[in-house]
């Protein structure tokens, strides 16, 4: 149950999240996972998202500097990129994600340039979402070990 | 676009509700997956379900474990990896006799892609990312062997 205000704000949050499609069912099945034994296990996941993808973007836009384009290396890594965002449910990353690889199926080297950008936005937006989302949610847990009372 | 699955029926269930098995000893599954992130989350998630877990990145290590002497009742395995993809490690790993259950875990979600796999001698075969509903008809199906 929401009874503080901090409470409520967490929940919109996380509400938002899933709401304005940035999140999907999976990145539920993390908070499932979390527990006494894992306690910061979402947080973790999305922090070693981040640090690989960082790579992986990396990897990217030096492959997108090339000519011709390898347009089948490109694919193996967003192929990778998906796969990840997939797995911390990062439901508009995955989506931009799929479009990249549309274009470069198509062999579509300006549409995979166009595409990419809108992968690092969305990859860029969602952290700092889940920055603020997880910043919250620590003090809720800090409001929480102080107030056991208070806890939902 | 494949079925999310092949080989197993279907069984809902969440991490919430679930109960393992009951088994005097713990199920032991190898996960064979040379991507950290997902290793980890499927390394949480097997051990939530009270199954030992041990971990493997690539297929060779796998194929090497079992020519050791170590067994498991299940082995999750990844499709593609450094060294030995996954196709080749379950090729080799049913030509050695092992019949532990083995089911891939994989991002491809082509038919042909699956099927290649399944071929390989697979038990089934899932797309990426593994979930309760999964895990549960998979340890489910191991109990019933």
């Amino acid at each position: 149950m929401e009874r503080t205000p901090l409470h409520r704000r967490v929940a919109y949050m996380r509400r938002c999240l899933f709401d304005q499609g940035y999140l999907d069912e999976q990145f539920v099945q993390l908070e499932d996972l979390q527990d006494e034994a894992n306690p910061n296990f979402v947080e973790e996941i999305v922090t070693l998202f981040y640090t690989d993808s960082a790579r992986l973007i990396h990897n990217i836009e030096q492959a997108l500097q090339n000519r011709p384009l390898d347009f089948n290396r490109l694919d193996d890594y967003m192929h990778q990129f998906k796969g990840s965002s997939s797995s911390i449910g990062a439901k508009k990353v995955k989506s931009e994600c799929t479009q990249f690889r549309e274009h470069c199926s198509a062999r579509n080297a300006e549409g995979c340039i166009r595409s990419f950008q809108q992968v690092k936005q969305e990859h860029t937006i969602l952290r700092s979402k889940l920055e603020a989302y997880f910043h919250w949610q620590r003090k809720l847990d800090k409001q929480t070990e102080s107030y056991p009372e208070l806890a939902a | 676009m494949v079925s999310e699955k092949i080989g197993f029926g279907n069984v809902t269930s969440t991490l919430k509700t679930m109960k393992i098995i009951d088994t005097e000893k713990k199920i032991s599954v190898l996960i064979v997956e040379d991507d950290l992130l997902i290793q980890k989350i499927h390394k949480v998630m097997m051990t939530k379900f009270g199954t030992e877990v041990q971990l493997a990145t690539n297929g060779k290590e796998v194929v090497d474990l079992f020519l050791s002497g170590a067994s498991f009742d299940l082995v999750l395995t990844d499709l593609e990896m450094p060294i030995m993809d996954g196709i080749e490690e379950t090729k080799q790993l049913r030509s050695m006799g092992v019949t532990s259950m083995i089911v891939g875990v994989t991002s491809r979600n082509q038919d042909s892609e699956i099927q290649a796999f399944m071929n390989a001698g697979l038990n089934a075969c899932y797309v990426k990312p593994l979930n309760a509903e999964k895990v549960t008809v998979v340890l489910n199906e191991l109990k019933n062997i």
